[in-house]
């Protein structure tokens, strides 16, 4: 019962990071500097999965809550900074795409872009920093309380930030090269390209520092796990970017929303059976069955999600479904 | 300052932002259903332009909601991490429901809602507006059932000092849940009724063109408002019994409950003060007495016979004026009821000083002013956003705008793949 909803918890949350990623990368990409209307165009070829993306990240901290509170709280509070900076960043997000349009004049809707770029940019190091603290361990002391945020501050956390923040970035590039009009795609081929190679040596930057630091080999309990689906990252990496070479888009964007959810694949398996591995006493680290919820908990919550997450799913789909395909003339404009 | 004091003051700053949106969420979306099943019945082009422009400040309104949202469920695991430790086995399950049910539902059927004019077949759009507004009340539901548990913690028993589960048809059943459900619920009806009514009586007395779509939103908004504010008032007074009932300490003032309850928690918790601030029941007199000025809204629904409140021109300005007065009651109330279950988290089981995440001042003071400049600052500029689309009026809503159409606000041609 842990395990499904463990499942579950990874599943919503790197369900976030592959929809929410390319909202945040095509944010990012705002700050190319290229005219308004594009910038418009490229807000609302996100347009109608925009308000479906973000609350994947709502249902993945409720599942946190509900069926795993003892984590929720420790792993919240104890990566405070890093939490705050993508909290802070989801907000600007969230408000600068749904409101950049309200205002009439083109210098107010340029300053809510650069709200967005910030905003993309907070989120995307945010998280990528708050995964890093799970695999170089917490100073978790024997009361069950996490000692201090100073542990967030470490060449592996910054590299790991950074490495999220290119994936973000060329996972947004792509998404734009599968839904905007042929030509205009066409013209963002070459960049989404240097992307996704940028993206690569960030992420390999990133394996290379985290296999060199102390920390992170004392916590990783199955390193040779984490090393293979790194090196799968990459792959997946590379193998997108010469799909866009070979101009099939969809291929690409299939490989990127891959590359997207493997950092969340990695840490759990990695930390199996672990979730927050102490650095202070190893009595202290929490497994996954302790930090879940107990049985009757878990038992009413799973009833539910019996029903539910076909409805959930199934509502997803319909909305990818319904606006499937370039955007042309006949969307509506709204952000 | 310690941590304790600034986390409280940032769940306050946050719950009365969250608050003053959402319940301008909730009661628009319920008049929006009714306009856009009116449009989709009739096939009148009024009933259209009524739903884009209402639409599109609920769409406005849902921004600040959201993203206040986001805080408060993230603000539990920051700031209030020993709640989850001790607690978030029964309490996490509702906040979970919540999460999954309502507010994932409700944002993916509204993204489509808001792009699927002109694109998805009317009945399967209004459907979606149905799906937004059933959700917008499974979420109030919910959280009322997780509030209630805080007001109210049944349905648990403590095994090792923490609280699990044992008995959740108790938490469908709180008595401090009902009728303060009921209360919440037409407070948001009469928000939203009164802003449609205020908004519309703007226009009318402005002499706007649009006269026939703002005469129907006058009417609707009166009504409703009126309707809402009898049943504030009923839910309102019918709560102090239960609510009463199971939190003794909360209203203020000695009674024989209370006094054995200070007992009781002075012999399981140590000596402490555990009577809640008379800031709170202050709060609540002041409440009561706004509560019974909107209820002379009923004295506007007369004049809706022949258009008198449009022709006599004073009562629209009336309604204008009227407007800020629920947003205050809904901060008095909420305040009546967060600030009176001090000094508990869970009333009777969990202390705050025991729930508070055991962080720095310095970070938590840094988080609470952060978080209260870019709340506030944002929901500053929802506000004047919301003020000049309600000015604006009905004549072209980006809201719903045809993909052909040269979009009027747009101080350029857009591209043709925009």
């Amino acid at each position: 019962m842990e395990l499904a909803w463990y499942a579950l918890l990874g599943l919503f949350f790197a369900g976030y990071l592959v929809l929410g990623g390319y909202d945040y990368g095509v944010g990012l990409l705002l700050a190319r500097g290229v005219d308004a209307s594009r910038r418009r165009a490229a807000l609302n070829a996100v347009g109608p999965f925009f308000l479906g993306n973000e609350v994947w990240l709502v249902a993945a901290v409720g599942i946190l809550f509900g069926a795993f509170p003892v984590l929720e709280g420790e792993l919240l509070a104890g990566s405070y900074p890093a939490v705050l900076a993508a909290l802070v960043g989801v907000i600007l997000v969230t408000a600068g795409v749904q409101l950049r349009s309200r205002p009439e004049g083109e210098r107010a809707r340029g300053a809510w872009d650069r709200v967005i770029v910030i905003g993309s940019l907070l989120a995307a190091l945010g998280w990528g920093v708050m995964l890093a603290g799970l695999l170089q361990g917490v100073p978790l002391r024997a009361d069950g309380h996490v000692a201090g945020v100073t542990h967030l501050f470490t060449p592996f956390a910054a590299a790991t930030g950074l490495a999220v923040l290119a994936l973000t970035v060329a996972h947004g590039a792509t998404f734009l090269t599968l839904r905007m009009p042929v030509a205009e795609s066409d013209q963002l081929r070459p960049l989404a390209r240097r992307l996704l190679v940028t993206a690569a040596v960030a992420v390999s930057a990133a394996a290379v520092v985290g296999l060199s630091a102390d920390r992170v080999r004392a916590t990783a309990q199955r390193p040779a796990v984490g090393v293979l689906l790194a090196v799968l990252l990459v792959a997946a990496l590379l193998a997108a970017r010469v799909a866009l070479g070979r101009r099939r888009p969809g291929v690409a964007f299939v490989a990127t929303a891959t590359a997207l959810a493997l950092p969340v694949l990695l840490v759990g398996a990695t930390l199996w059976p672990y979730v927050l591995v102490s650095t202070l006493e190893p009595n202290a680290s929490l497994t996954v069955t302790d930090a879940a919820a107990s049985g009757p908990t878990l038992r009413l919550l799973g009833w539910l999600a019996v029903p539910l997450l076909p409805a959930l799913l199934g509502f997803q789909a319909m909305c990818w479904w319904i606006f499937r395909g370039r955007t042309d003339g006949r969307a509506p404009v709204y952000w | 300052m310690d941590t304790l004091l600034l986390a409280r003051l940032q769940f306050a700053t946050t719950a009365s932002v969250h608050f003053l949106f959402v319940a301008v969420t909730l009661g628009l979306v319920t008049l929006l259903v009714g306009m856009q099943t009116a449009w989709v019945v009739t096939g009148n082009q009024r009933w259209e332009r009524s739903t884009r422009f209402w639409g599109q400040l609920y769409v406005i309104n849902y921004v600040l909601g959201i993203a206040t949202g986001i805080v408060m469920e993230f603000q539990f695991g920051l700031n209030w991490s020993g709640l989850s430790r001790y607690v978030g086995n029964v309490f996490g399950a509702p906040l979970a429901i919540e999460t999954l049910v309502a507010f994932f539902l409700e944002s993916t059927f509204l993204g489509m809602w808001i792009f699927g004019w002109h694109r998805l077949r009317r009945g399967v759009h209004l459907a979606l507006l149905y799906g937004v507004a059933i959700t917008a009340y499974a979420s109030a539901f919910w959280i009322m059932v997780a509030n209630s548990w805080l007001q109210n913690p049944v349905g648990y028993e403590v095994r090792d000092g923490v609280a699990h589960l044992t008995d959740f048809s108790a938490l469908l059943t709180n008595p401090a849940l009902w009728t303060a459900l009921g209360h919440v619920v037409s407070a948001a009806l009469l928000t939203g009724g009164l802003l449609m009514a205020a908004i519309s009586a703007w226009h009318l007395s402005r002499r706007t063109p649009d006269f026939a779509l703002f005469r129907s939103s006058l009417r609707i908004g009166v009504v409703t408002a009126a309707v809402a504010i009898s049943l504030v008032q009923g839910f309102g007074f019918a709560q102090f019994g239960p609510v009463g009932g199971a939190q003794p300490t909360k209203f203020g003032g000695t009674s024989p409950q209370a006094e054995a309850l200070i007992a009781d928690w002075t012999a399981r918790f140590g000596p402490g003060d555990y009577l809640p601030p008379t800031l709170s029941s202050v709060g609540l007199g002041f409440m009561i007495l706004i509560g019974f000025t909107l209820g002379l809204l009923w004295l506007f629904v007369p004049l809706l016979w022949r258009d008198w409140i449009i022709r006599l021109r004073f009562p629209l300005w009336l309604l204008i004026l009227a407007l800020p007065l629920p947003f205050v009651a809904l901060i008095l109330g909420w305040i009546a009821r967060e600030v009176g279950r001090q000094p508990w988290v869970a009333y009777g089981l969990l202390p705050v000083d025991q729930a508070v995440s055991p962080i720095s001042p310095w970070l938590m003071g840094t988080s609470l002013v952060g978080f209260t400049l870019l709340l506030g600052a944002l929901a500053v500029t929802n506000w004047v956003l919301l003020a000049r689309h309600a000015a604006r009026g009905a004549a072209d809503p980006a809201l719903g705008r045809p993909p052909a159409q040269p979009p009027a606000d747009d101080p350029r041609p857009e591209p043709a793949f925009a």
